[in-house]
């Protein structure tokens, strides 16, 4: 009774004297929010994301707009903890956990997952997506150590790198593409079509007939292609069972089921009778199962009842593996699953140690970090060639020496196990000798490398404002266009990939700048965007975007510092944080993004966590967010930590079987196909 | 009953599976005419929008439209001869005028709307929903107002006979992982359930003629279906739901084996080579992709057929390579109409030269009663936005060829009522199409002119 009492007292008089002038009077609905909906307090806590997202902007002083009248402080403390409350209270009340949809595994994990399966010691086919290639060997996660100098490659610009060992004749689908503010793993977004299934079917068949599958390609030749020797007839389908066993255990991700592994038995059975020998047997047997949805999909088992449950140990191994991994749980894995024992904390803790420590750990660092940050934007970045020469080396660009950078540098924080503080703010950084230059620091006194296979040197870094992901060159190039730079991209990156906060889309919210050449040329970039920041409906999001923005104006289109413009003028990098820290240069731009550090990781985890599970997160996941956030930064914030948090929290060790997605409910027919 | 028309035939059939020894019984049958061609349909998808003055008659001295976000109603400034409703004279605006060779076969629509749902970005939306136009807010748990597809809803009915039910080409190449699936697909199963396109000619090739490969899968399929329905069990209901695309794949595939088996002998008449893999200039790889429409929807691969000439926003520059000496971006140019316009025209032109290359192109192939490809093809061009520049959802650019224009339309131009749904154009070709249907997402009537 008291709480409907404040939402009465409290919380409508602020919100009919401080927002429904442009949430809801009149027809007024800026960003889509009305307020007069929230009739009452019931109403209110039926929407947990839309109570989340009043909450947020309340508290973070998003809302009211910076000149508009703002609500008092105690007020606005007291409003916080009162929708805070309700928040928890109706997250409670609303189902636990959102349902990944079943999904076929995109095209990066499919290759991880045949190369496991068959132990393969090459790629089934290029990954483009991979965007760094280890020349050296340097990636040793158990070794808890980065070395000092190591040679990469930068796969999708250094065109000639595809001397990788691969399966001949066997050639891939198009890659998946990443959800908005997503990643390429996201269960609504993985569906089957004939085309797409046409091509599975390919693989599994081309795979299996490729020269190279042999002996000298798949660990498990010996005992699971091999014909055995001396095998009387009448042994054979023994010997075809114990074989398929395992390994139908191992592609299905839980022991096979006796009805499943008798019909891949009568199969090879049935081959072997027809006179195929029993290697090309057991290839087609293989090529069967990489084309089963057993192989192919992801998706946890259904309850008979609707309602949250924990997942089982081998939902809970291929979560693991899917995330850590990007692939199918190994033998020790399953094993512990079997066992029952996999979700004793002791155990998970020493497995996902185990998986830190593994090279398999690398298809994490091929796809997390590349993806968060949207390096893939460096691909088509490409600078004025007449105005920046020096950014080109005949067919190369710098940016193959830069997009390699921050990808190091995560790698190293997730290896060392160091701060996810310093992915923002490091003292160091792998560079090679054209970028340290390029960068204006100390030499590094060593043979230039290249032009696709560089060598990078680990170097402390001498200008602060150079390092990390945020002002790093990579990021500001990809940020720019061929002439100048764009400081709402750049403002809009950071908030979308540093504080996991993505504006609406720019369409609705960037005019081009409309002028003549002679009325601009002697403006700053900034004066000439103020006009449309005076813009009412420019307004709200470009107080947000335009300080993050600007205050990268000091790195030019090719990521170099300066500090006038061609015009003369020169750069004001400065303005205000969230409204709240003040900054005049990239230093104390840091120290401000620093002094919202919490937020950062809280951002962090969001997106680290929405990779693990595949899906898009909701507002019943915060809850999780906090845990994960708390445990993080008691262990000062360092990587490790967050991951093995993650694994803990309840989103990743939950599933819901919600009322559509009970065994109770009614199945239909296809959809693909109407009837 | 010597000959039966095919579509009474779909009619009488309304929509059921056509079982195909039952075609082969009707072929048997003596006839003293030669049956009537399958009808078909297509569509040619252009992203981005049109320059409104180079396209429509009447805008040509308005203002170039200045920027504005969202779907925007008031966004261009109309154009100063009010054109009356109905019937008019065919205009040869700049952006129209490759289509003189061709005009006895096609006709301009114009006044049609889409309505754009609020909380998606323009472009994603105006691309994805083109051919579903579902009313705003009608799909539940979903922020586009994407249903099932026109081209599968027809498919549904004149898709069965043959071996591909559909086809999406897209001549996407970009290879950076820009944008997301919204951007990039015309073509839906359903809501979050895309059809994805062919892009690369060869393995588009392959697809089509490739009848050997597929041999190899006969042996599996039969055991990974079973292990599909035994998979089910442990599938709560949503899930069932969308693991039916398994399914489904796997079906169509079969079928489509033993159609193509069936074809092989028109397809063996087939003159056209297997594509090299190289690079081409963006108008060649049009139409190289555009002749892999063409001869699938003349060999009997399949009636129904989307286009996509490019991906809706994607700033990555494209290669024009017979119109710029710089890689250009379509959707940045499309931003500022006041400095681009000249190469914006261009653009435009030179996407309406590719679609009067497919039309004459049809037009050029005799089917067996004499009648020309185009004539038993309903061919629609059309864009998401009527502008790229002010992102409105209502006027788009609308032209129809072949059968699409009706019996009276050809060579004219078709103004509509303001207001008049783009789907009251979907359903008229549906019906032309044999669906048995009244309505399609949120149309309000057909237009009878457009009946054929």
């Amino acid at each position: 009774m008291i709480a409907k009492g404040k939402f009465e007292d409290l919380v409508r008089p602020i919100l009919q004297s401080h927002c429904v002038q442009c949430h809801g009077e009149d027809g007024n609905v800026k960003g889509k929010v009305n307020l007069l909906d929230i009739e009452n307090e019931k109403v209110m806590m039926k929407d947990p994301d839309f109570l989340e997202l009043v909450m947020e902007v309340i508290d973070y002083e998003e809302m009211p707009p910076e000149d508009e009248k703002q609500i008092e402080a105690g007020k606005r403390v007291e409003i916080v903890e009162y929708l805070r409350e309700r928040l928890h209270v109706a997250l409670n009340s609303t189902e636990k956990v959102p349902h990944t949809p079943i999904r076929r595994m995109n095209r990066f994990q499919y290759n991880n997952a045949v190369v496991d399966l068959l132990d393969l010691n090459a790629v089934v086919f290029p990954l483009p997506e991979r965007m760094m290639r280890d020349h050296s060997n340097y990636f040793q996660p158990a070794s808890g150590k980065m070395p000092e100098k190591l040679r990469v490659g930068s796969r999708p610009l250094g065109k000639s790198q595809l001397i990788e060992k691969r399966l001949a004749g066997v050639s891939a689908f198009p890659q998946d593409l990443r959800a908005e503010h997503g990643f390429d793993n996201r269960g609504d977004h993985l569906s089957l079509s004939p085309l797409l299934m046409e091509e599975f079917l390919k693989l599994s068949i081309s795979i299996m007939q490729s020269p190279d599958m042999t002996a000298k390609t798949s660990g498990i030749w010996k005992t699971f292609f091999a014909a055995p020797k001396d095998l009387p007839k009448e042994d054979q389908e023994k010997e075809v069972r114990s074989r398929l066993k395992p390994f139908l255990t191992a592609a299905f991700r839980r022991p096979v089921e006796k009805d499943v592994l008798e019909r891949y038995v009568a199969y090879a059975v049935q081959s072997l009778d027809s006179g195929i020998a029993f290697s090309e047997t057991m290839k087609g047997v293989v090529s069967a199962v990489l084309a089963s949805p057993r192989f192919l999909y992801l998706f946890d088992r259904a309850e008979a009842e609707a309602g949250t449950k924990e997942i089982d140990d081998f939902e809970l191994a291929s979560r693991l593996t899917f995330f850590l991994w990007g692939s199918i749980p190994d033998a020790e894995l399953l094993g512990l699953a079997e066992k029952g024992r996999l979700r004793e904390p002791e155990v998970l803790r020493g497995q996902v140690n185990r998986m830190l420590k593994d090279r398999k750990l690398k298809r994490f660092c091929d796809g997390f970090p590349a993806q968060w940050l949207q390096l893939d934007r460096i691909i088509s970045a490409i600078p004025d060639r007449d105005t920046y020469e020096d950014f080109f080396m005949g067919q190369y660009r710098l940016s193959m020496h830069m997009m390699l950078e921050p990808l190091l540098l995560f790698e190293t924080v997730l290896i060392e196990d160091r701060s996810i503080i310093e992915l923002i703010d490091p003292e160091f950084s792998y560079r090679t000798v054209r970028l340290q230059n390029w960068y204006g620091e100390t030499p590094i006194k060593e043979k230039v490398s290249g032009p696709t296979a560089l060598t990078m040197y680990r170097v402390p870094t001498e200008k602060r404002r150079q390092t990390g992901v945020i002002t790093n060159a990579a990021t500001m190039v990809m940020t720019s266009g061929p002439h100048e730079t764009k400081p709402i991209t750049r403002g809009a990156w950071i908030l979308g990939v540093i504080f996991n906060d993505p504006p609406e889309p720019p369409p609705a919210d960037v005019p081009p700048l409309n002028e003549k050449k002679e009325e601009v040329e002697h403006l700053t970039l900034r004066e000439r965007f103020s006009a449309h920041r005076e813009r009412a409906d420019c307004k709200g999001c470009h107080e947000k975007l335009d300080p993050l923005g600007f205050a990268m104006e000091n790195f030019d289109p090719v990521g170099k510092w300066r500090e006038i413009y061609e015009n003369g003028r020169e750069v004001d990098a400065a303005g205000t944080l969230f409204r709240k820290h003040e900054f005049t240069d990239a230093d104390s731009f840091k120290d401000a993004v620093l002094k919202e550090k919490e937020r950062f990781v809280r951002a962090f985890a969001g997106h680290l966590l929405s990779f693990a599970l595949g899906r898009e997160l909701a507002a019943v996941d915060s809850p999780s967010i906090d845990e994960i956030v708390e445990l993080t930064t008691e262990a000062e914030y360092r990587l490790q930590p967050m991951i093995h948090a993650i694994v803990q929290s309840e989103a990743f060790r939950l599933k819901s079987s919600s009322k559509d997605n009970s065994l109770a409910g009614n199945l239909t027919g296809p959809y693909l196909r109407n009837p | 009953m010597n000959t039966v028309s095919r579509r009474s035939f779909l009619r009488g059939a309304s929509g059921a599976v056509l079982s195909l020894p039952w075609l082969e019984s009707l072929a048997a049958t003596p006839v003293t005419k030669v049956a009537a061609p399958a009808q078909r349909i297509a569509w040619f998808y252009v992203p981005i929008g049109v320059v409104r003055r180079g396209f429509f008659p009447g805008e040509a001295e308005t203002k170039i439209p200045v920027f504005q976000g969202g779907n925007n109603r008031r966004g261009f400034v109309a154009s100063e001869i009010e054109i009356p409703v109905g019937e008019n004279p065919f205009p040869f605006t700049p952006t129209l005028e490759p289509l003189e060779p061709v005009i006895d076969k096609v006709a301009l629509v114009t006044g049609m709307d889409r309505t754009y749902q609020v909380g998606t970005d323009v472009h994603a939306q105006c691309a994805s929903c083109f051919l579903s136009s579902a009313p705003a807010y009608s799909i539940k748990e979903s922020a586009w107002p994407l249903d099932r597809t026109l081209d599968h809803v027809i498919a549904d009915t004149v898709g069965e006979t043959t071996p591909f039910r559909s086809l999406e080409f897209s001549c996407n190449s970009h290879k950076d992982n820009k944008e997301s699936i919204h951007f990039d697909n015309i073509s839906w199963y359903g809501t979050g359930h895309v059809a994805p396109s062919l892009r690369d000619p060869r393995k588009a090739y392959r697809r089509l003629f490739g009848t050997q490969e597929i041999e190899a899968y006969r042996n599996i399929t039969d055991l990974v279906l079973d292990d599909a329905r035994s998979m089910k069990r442990h599938l709560g209901y949503a899930d069932n739901q969308k693991f039916a695309e398994y399914f489904d794949s796997i079906r169509s595939i079969e079928e489509q084996m033993e159609k193509m088996e069936k074809l092989r002998g028109s397809l063996a008449e087939v003159k056209m080579d297997e594509p090299a893999e190289a690079h081409l200039p963006r108008g060649e790889y049009i139409r190289l992709m555009g002749d892999l429409m063409v001869v699938a929807l003349q060999s009997g691969l399949t009636n129904v057929a989307t286009f996509m000439v490019g991906p809706e926003r994607w700033d990555t520059p494209f290669m024009y390579e017979s119109l710029f000496d710089k890689p250009v971006s379509h959707h940045k140019m499309s931003h500022n109409q006041t400095k681009y316009i000249d190469a914006l025209l261009e653009v435009d032109r030179f996407h309406m030269e590719q679609f009067v290359y497919l039309v004459e192109k049809m037009e050029g192939i005799q089917e067996a009663n004499g009648t020309s490809l185009l004539d038993n093809t309903i061919f629609t061009y059309g864009s998401g936005l009527g502008d790229g520049s002010t992102h409105q959802y209502n006027d788009l650019p609308i032209i129809v060829a072949g059968r699409g224009t009706g019996a009276s339309m050809a060579g004219k131009h078709l103004h509509c009522q303001e207001g008049t749904p783009l789907a009251d154009l979907w359903l008229t070709q549906a019906k032309s199409m044999g669906v048995a249907a009244d309505r399609f997402a949120d149309s309000v009537s057909t237009v009878s002119s457009l009946i054929s």
